[in-house]
């Protein structure tokens, strides 16, 4: 059967990718997409857990909430990104330098 | 024996498609991988019998998030600023030299290390449960839960979503001249 450590492993692989997109990108967008990866893995091992090791439904309901807050998230980030586009016409992590103007 | 396909599949999307996000050149694409890699998610709740966080999972962020970030990045022209100096590996932009791998590798050595200690007497106490075929459905007891135990989480993130809301309509607003 499926055990709860391929689910973990699934988890870190998935951790790892949003790391690496994080750290590696320079595009801003990318970089959100980095943070998707990384929050989706970690409702992926509470969903897990609450399957294998707690037995009721209070995983579900984290993961719930993670994905509302990752869509607010992503509203607000990328209402950010494109504001920062409209001022400096580019939106390469690197130019994000103050805070106004 | 279906749950152990379902799993398979799911699997095999979602590390690839999360791989491919690392290391593929266009934002484009990667925004496109993300996809694959969020329904292979899907899937993986769909065999753990999450029916609900799965079909959330598909409408939040399937029909939602990766549409607004393939909206964002055409707004933004979709440039990816990729380095012209090639690395080790050759695989992802702007990842350093050779002490940064160097750093990077024991660093996640004693990282892994640490976590397979503590996670590992989890495991064990929890070995391969054999679950049968038939998955009662969740939404009964995940309604009765979230206006019950979990009502003010619930009630805060309706008040969350419309800040979120007003905040991105205020900050993304065209600018007067």
């Amino acid at each position: 059967m499926i055990s709860l450590a391929s689910y973990l492993v699934i988890s870190l692989i998935l951790f790892a990718a949003g790391l690496t997109v994080m750290i590696a990108r320079k595009n801003l967008v990318a970089i959100l997409l980095g943070i998707e990866l990384i929050l989706n893995a970690a409702a992926l091992n509470f969903v897990a857990y609450s399957r294998y090791v707690t037995n009721n439904l209070d995983g579900h309901i984290f993961s719930l909430f993670i994905i509302v807050i990752a869509a607010a998230e992503a509203a607000v980030g990328l209402a950010i990104v494109i504001r920062f586009f409209q001022i400096k016409e580019t939106v390469h992590v690197d130019e994000a330098t103050q805070l106004r103007n | 024996m279906f749950i152990q396909i379902l799993f398979g599949l799911s699997a095999l999307l979602t590390i690839g498609c999360a791989i491919a996000v690392a290391v593929t050149k266009n934002i484009m694409h990667s925004c496109v991988f993300l996809l694959g890699s969020l329904i292979g998610i899907a899937g993986l709740y769909a065999t753990l019998g999450a029916d609900f966080v799965a079909v959330t999972q598909i409408m939040v962020y399937v029909g939602g998030v990766v549409i607004l970030m393939l909206f964002a990045v055409m707004l933004t022209g979709g440039k990816d600023y990729v380095s012209k100096a090639q690395n080790l590996l050759g695989l992802a932009p702007n990842m350093g030299n050779k002490w940064t791998y160097t750093i990077g590798l024991l660093v996640s050595l004693v990282f892994i290390l640490t976590n397979v200690k503590l996670v590992s007497s989890v495991i064990k106490a929890n070995p391969a449960k054999t679950f049968g075929n038939e998955f009662p459905s969740t939404v009964n007891q995940l309604g009765h839960l979230l206006v019950k135990d979990h009502v003010l989480a619930f009630e805060l993130s309706s008040v969350l979503l419309l800040g979120a809301l007003v905040g991105a309509a205020i900050i993304a607003r065209p600018r007067k001249q």
